[in-house]
Order: structure tokens, then C-alpha cells, then sequence
């Protein structure tokens, strides 16, 4: 399974119920435009991110050297680039 | 998600960072309606978590953790903070809070001196029903609360989308079908005494523009042992200048 598959399948899972895109999720996709994550429902992704691939992925502290603005404006393929570099 | 029973409730919360041998654990409070322990989590708590263990957690009502109908005062926020730390175990912590969690947090370190090493308040109003921000809310009005809020945080709300509709749900409940604003009004203020009597090295912080900056001042004159930083921001000073804020709590804590 590749990165982004896995992510795609922990972002579903954290939105849940309120699952409503219609679109599949790409490396393009924006955690705030598109999928509308609130940051409560991030710290719950960071934590499922964290358990699936590890504790050499350290996401919060990656996250918190960002500043607000880059934060928001983040795409999947942002956090797919960083776990694979984490892994590699 | 971890949550751990604590007087009652269910309450969400996030380790970060190690605990180091000997290091003294740093618990981070939020403030009240729009706020969860994301804005400790993504804001300064990872910069105290580079060099000691953070623990971040809801507020009763709030984030992750469950929905009470009551117990909105800083009495049982203490007791929901005190009930958490014996459940986690932690003997002896610091503790820092933004606004109503500031208060949550002095009121622990008065009752409980003994486990309490040193307390940042970070925009902790007194009384809370002065504060010009919580006019909206004593009126019940989220309109009017929101348009206190600074432009970033605002965002989140009025975007007429999934987020700002979960946001703008969570605020109405709070408001309208909990104690919350009861609570809040009859919140008292803490005589000069009892803050005289504030045994922790306390860290200040106040934002310039926010409307309980004088606050921030009656503290640092009768905290025995207190230092009061002004940085340039409003009253929601945790989340707008975070980094500076995490930097500030780390010196503070290591020092």
C-alpha cells in the first residue's frame, strides 16, 4: 500500500460520518480548503499517523517548526513527501 | 484518542516530547468555547516538548473530551485537572493555561502547593466576566463572540463549509444547552490576598492589545514571585504568537 493510500484511509477515518467528498484524494489535496479539517480533528490524524508509521515520524514537532500560514495551506502530498523521508 | 476518567468526565488528552530523570512535567489548559487542546498541541507545546514531557488536554465540554452539561467554573475545572493528574499519575507537575485555563491552573497551584512546581498564565482574566471578549458570550450571542476574534481565528468559523458549520454547532451548544454562561457570570474575582499567597515561580503573559492586559500587571505586583511578559497580540495570545510563547514558557520552566 503506498503512502498515500494509507493516509487517505486514517483521513477518512478521523472526518468519519462527515465523510462527503466526492472526489478521491490526492497529493494535491489541502487539508483546509479541501477537506475542511478542523485542527482538533489533525491532532487526531497526527496521533493515528504516529501509531501507523511510527515513532520516527515525528509529525507535531515537523507541524510546529511550520508557521501558521504553511500550515494551513499544507497539501497531502506535503505529509506524504515527509513520511517517506522519515522512512527512507 | 486517549482519554482518561477524571472526576467524572472523560477527558481527552496528547503526551509530547520524553520525560527526562528528574525533569517535572509541564500540563497545558486551554481556554473556553472555541478553543481545544490543538492550540497548545500545534502551538508552544512542542516547543517545550524539545526538551521536556507536554501533556495537553481538553477542557470538560470541549475538544475530544465529553460533553458536560455542567461544571463551567474554575472550581471544577481544578477538579477535573487535579482528578487527571492523579489518574496519570503525575506527583508533581507545571502547569500553564491561556485564559480560563490560566485561571483553572492558578487555582490548582493555590490549593495544592505540594504538587505544583511553577504555573504560566498565559492571559488569565480576572474576573472573567470582565473581559471585554466575553461580552458575546455572557449575552449568549456566538455572533457576537466571533467578531471579537482575530482575523486567523475567525476563518474557522465563517466559511459557511463543513468545518465552520462543526465549529459554529459545537459553539451554540456550549452556550445555549450547558451551564456555561451561568457559570462564567458568577464567576468571582480572586481577592489581593489570596494572590499574595501564590507560593509557584510564576511566568506572566499578556498580550499588549488584549483588554485584560492590566490584569496582567495587578498580577505581577502581588504575585510574590512573579515576572510579567507584554508581547504584541490580543487576548487569544497562545495560539497568535505560539512559537514565541513556547520559547518563553521553556526558558521559564528551565531556568
Amino acid at each position: 500500500m503506498t503512502t498515500l493510500t494509507t493516509i487517505s484511509g486514517l483521513i477518512q477515518e478521523v472526518i468519519g460520518e462527515d465523510w462527503d467528498l466526492e472526489e478521491e484524494i490526492t497529493l494535491e489535496t489541502t487539508f483546509s480548503e479541501d477537506l475542511e479539517l478542523e485542527s482538533i480533528e489533525f491532532v487526531a490524524l497526527a496521533e493515528k499517523m504516529q501509531n501507523t508509521f511510527g515513532d520516527d515520524v515525528d509529525f507535531v514537532n515537523w507541524l510546529s517548526e511550520k508557521e501558521l500560514d504553511e500550515v494551513i495551506d499544507l497539501k497531502v502530498g506535503d505529509v506524504v513527501e515527509f513520511i517517506d523521508a522519515c522512512r527512507t | 484518542m486517549p482519554h482518561v476518567a477524571a472526576n467524572d468526565q472523560e477527558l481527552h488528552f496528547q503526551l509530547l516530547g520524553e520525560r527526562g530523570e528528574g525533569d517535572t512535567p509541564c500540563v497545558f489548559a486551554h481556554g473556553l468555547l472555541i478553543d481545544n487542546l490543538s492550540s497548545w498541541y500545534f502551538g508552544a507545546a512542542p516547543v517545550v516538548a524539545t526538551a521536556r514531557e507536554a501533556i495537553c488536554y481538553d477542557l470538560r465540554g470541549h475538544g475530544l473530551s465529553s460533553h458536560a452539561a455542567e461544571g463551567y467554573d474554575v472550581a471544577t475545572g481544578a477538579a477535573d485537572l487535579v482528578a487527571l493528574l492523579d489518574a496519570l499519575e503525575l506527583n508533581e507537575v507545571d502547569l500553564a493555561g491561556q485564559s480560563f485555563g490560566a485561571l483553572i491552573a492558578l487555582r490548582v497551584a493555590l490549593d495544592h502547593p505540594d504538587r505544583v512546581r511553577r504555573i504560566v498564565l498565559c492571559e488569565a482574566p480576572l474576573p472573567p466576566s470582565r473581559l471585554e471578549e466575553m461580552a458575546g458570550v455572557l449575552r449568549a450571542d456566538p455572533g457576537e463572540l466571533l467578531a471579537m476574534l482575530p482575523d486567523s481565528l475567525q476563518e474557522a468559523f465563517t466559511s459557511g463549509k463543513r468545518r465552520a458549520l462543526k465549529a459554529a454547532r459545537r459553539l451554540e451548544r456550549l452556550l445555549t444547552e450547558t451551564s456555561l454562561v451561568a457559570d462564567l457570570q458568577a464567576e468571582g474575582d480572586l481577592p489581593d490576598e489570596v494572590l499574595q499567597g501564590v507560593k509557584q515561580q510564576t511566568l506572566l503573559l499578556y498580550g499588549e492589545a488584549s483588554s485584560c492586559r492590566g490584569v496582567g500587571d495587578r498580577l505581577a505586583e502581588l504575585i510574590p514571585n512573579a515576572r510579567l511578559e507584554a508581547l504584541d497580540g490580543g487576548h487569544y495570545l497562545a495560539a497568535e504568537r505560539a512559537k514565541d510563547v513556547g520559547a518563553l514558557i521553556l526558558e521559564f520552566l528551565d531556568g
